[in-house]
């Protein structure tokens, strides 16, 4: 098996204005956010010979088909994913690099779902039918069932959950770019009403408009670029595809098959992260990802949460940009784009001193797990 | 004279002529719980499917469930999150673990003193003259 260890590097992101854009579509607001990242890169799209495009949910936008035409771009090598997070993007750039496809690919999605006023209230992926029915509508429902169950099982608190997004709204008071950056503090969340209890407006996703990009390449190519490589030290994978099939689907215990072959295959573990990016459809997913890979044990996000750790100055800062709770939706790119900034050390009053390591966790509805570490160094 | 009115319903209604699922609601109209077991390996399964995950047999018989089972957890919408449900909120939804072992989300009766645990038993809404959904009271 090739090792994936610092064999690639990030060499450019860009990110569009986040927001409300009526009258742009989600196809030339992603060829926006792939021309701010070839200039971070330093590079002309001649230089690319490969792309990775992600479509929209629900929409058929963003096919590698519509953003090369759009873009003028003829690349080797061209793929679609049509599901989120830029996680599965960035692993399967990585696999087309390693295998000799493409040396220098860009990655990209563009949204306008705002704008369009995409209907998220059905359920994604199949059997819409009976969950439909009985109104198990928005992932803010399967959601709110599986923090119920942690509540259960480990006595967390509604307060506790509460600090996951008050921490990231604090991080986005710190963020030019932030959607949401109102100050809401802990007894402005627990005093807000409940949307799907036990859930309120903070937990859940914003929609926004905007675009994201990356710009990756071989170890080599990278090491002339105008701004330091962040390199991807490992990724793993873990799909769920049999749904509700799977023993206590909800709790998805599956991202912790991610995590272990995370940490097993790359030697680095919990420990040495410094800086953590947890794709936020819901608060939710931050507090199961915490445990599943191992940042604090079964049961003890909650506790952890209100400890502080995540919030700015904390050990474990989580979702340094505010996050889709706070800066922006872009179904999780973002987070990619600033754990580049911050290892670079480019982001101002939210900067975190000197960080080495970030890992980026990500996950598609009840159905896909993926994670990536960076770092500046090999 | 007194007439009685009831709106009708604006929920969303599953496609009866759909060769798939439809004798599930043909027996939800008689009162039944019907899923879908294997005719080789037995297993159960919900939601219907046209082959066994378990041992990939093509079809499958319908069997009548006892209708009974324990909430494994459950969420209370307060905002219709589509608006096909504005007139049903306040209302519950659980993830109910039948007494057969498989799982199955469905709408409760009632949203007050729900509990992880309890005992609920299916009961039947007829909510046209063609469509009846299965919900879940306590047992």
């Amino acid at each position: 098996m090739t090792d994936v260890r610092g064999a690639t590097a990030i060499v450019g992101v860009g990110s569009t204005e986040q927001g409300q854009f009526p009258g742009l579509s989600a196809n030339e607001i992603a060829v926006d956010a792939i021309e701010l990242a070839l200039a971070d890169a330093g590079l002309t799209k001649a230089d690319v010979d490969g792309l990775v495009t992600c479509q929209n949910l629900r929409s058929h936008a963003g096919t590698d088909e519509q953003i090369g035409l759009l873009a003028g771009l003829n690349p080797k090598f061209s793929a679609t994913l049509d599901y989120g997070t830029g996680n599965f993007s960035l692993h399967l750039a990585i696999g087309a690099i390693l295998t000799g496809l493409a040396e220098t690919i860009v990655l990209c999605y563009g949204t306008n779902q705002r704008s369009a006023k995409t209907d998220f209230g059905v359920a994604v992926g199949g059997g819409a039918d009976f969950k439909t029915v009985s109104g198990l509508v928005h992932v803010a429902g399967p959601a709110a069932m599986a923090f119920r169950r942690h509540q259960h099982l480990y006595g967390t608190t509604e307060e506790q959950l509460g600090w996951i997004s008050v921490a990231q709204r604090e991080w986005a008071q710190k963020n030019p770019a932030a959607i949401f950056r109102t100050p809401m503090s802990i007894d402005d969340y627990t005093s807000s009403p409940y949307l799907v209890e036990p859930l309120r407006r903070a937990d859940l996703t914003m929609i926004s408009d905007g675009g994201a990009a990356l710009v990756l390449t071989t170890a080599e190519r990278a090491a002339d670029r105008p701004k330091a490589p962040v390199y991807v030290l490992g990724m793993a994978e873990q799909t769920a595809l049999r749904g509700d099939q799977n023993p206590e689907n909800l709790m998805r215990p599956w991202l912790g098959d991610v995590a272990s072959r995370l940490w097993s295959s790359s030697g680095i573990g919990p420990q040495d992260v410094d800086l953590l990016y947890i794709q936020d459809a819901t608060s939710v997913w931050v507090l199961q990802m915490l445990e599943w890979y191992g940042f604090c044990k079964p049961g003890e996000a909650g506790p952890f949460l209100a400890e502080g750790h995540t919030r700015p100055g904390g050990s474990l800062p989580v979702n340094t940009n505010g996050g889709q709770l706070s800066e922006s939706y872009m179904w999780g790119w973002l987070h990619l784009c600033e754990a580049v900034r911050q290892l670079r050390g480019e982001c101002g009053d939210r900067q975190v001193d000197a960080p080495e390591i970030a890992v980026d966790c990500s996950s598609h509805d009840f159905l896909k797990g993926a994670a990536s570490i960076l770092s500046t160094h090999r | 004279m007194t007439e009685t009115y009831s709106a009708p319903y604006s929920g969303p209604l599953p496609d009866l002529a759909d060769p798939l699922t439809a004798p599930h609601w043909a027996a939800a109209r008689e009162q039944r719980l019907a899923v879908q077991g294997c005719t080789a390996c037995g297993a159960l399964r919900w939601q219907p499917a046209v082959i066994c995950p378990e041992c990939l047999t093509t079809g499958g018989e319908w069997t009548d469930l006892a209708g009974t089972g324990t909430i494994w957890s459950y969420t209370v919408y307060h905002r219709a999150m589509n608006p096909a449900f504005r007139d049903q909120v306040p209302y519950a939804v659980a993830m109910v673990e039948l007494d057969e072992g498989i799982r199955m989300v469905g709408k409760l009766t009632e949203h007050d003193g729900v509990a992880i645990g309890q005992r609920v038993r299916a009961s039947y809404e007829a909510v046209t003259d063609d469509v009846t959904l299965v919900r879940w009271s306590p047992a």
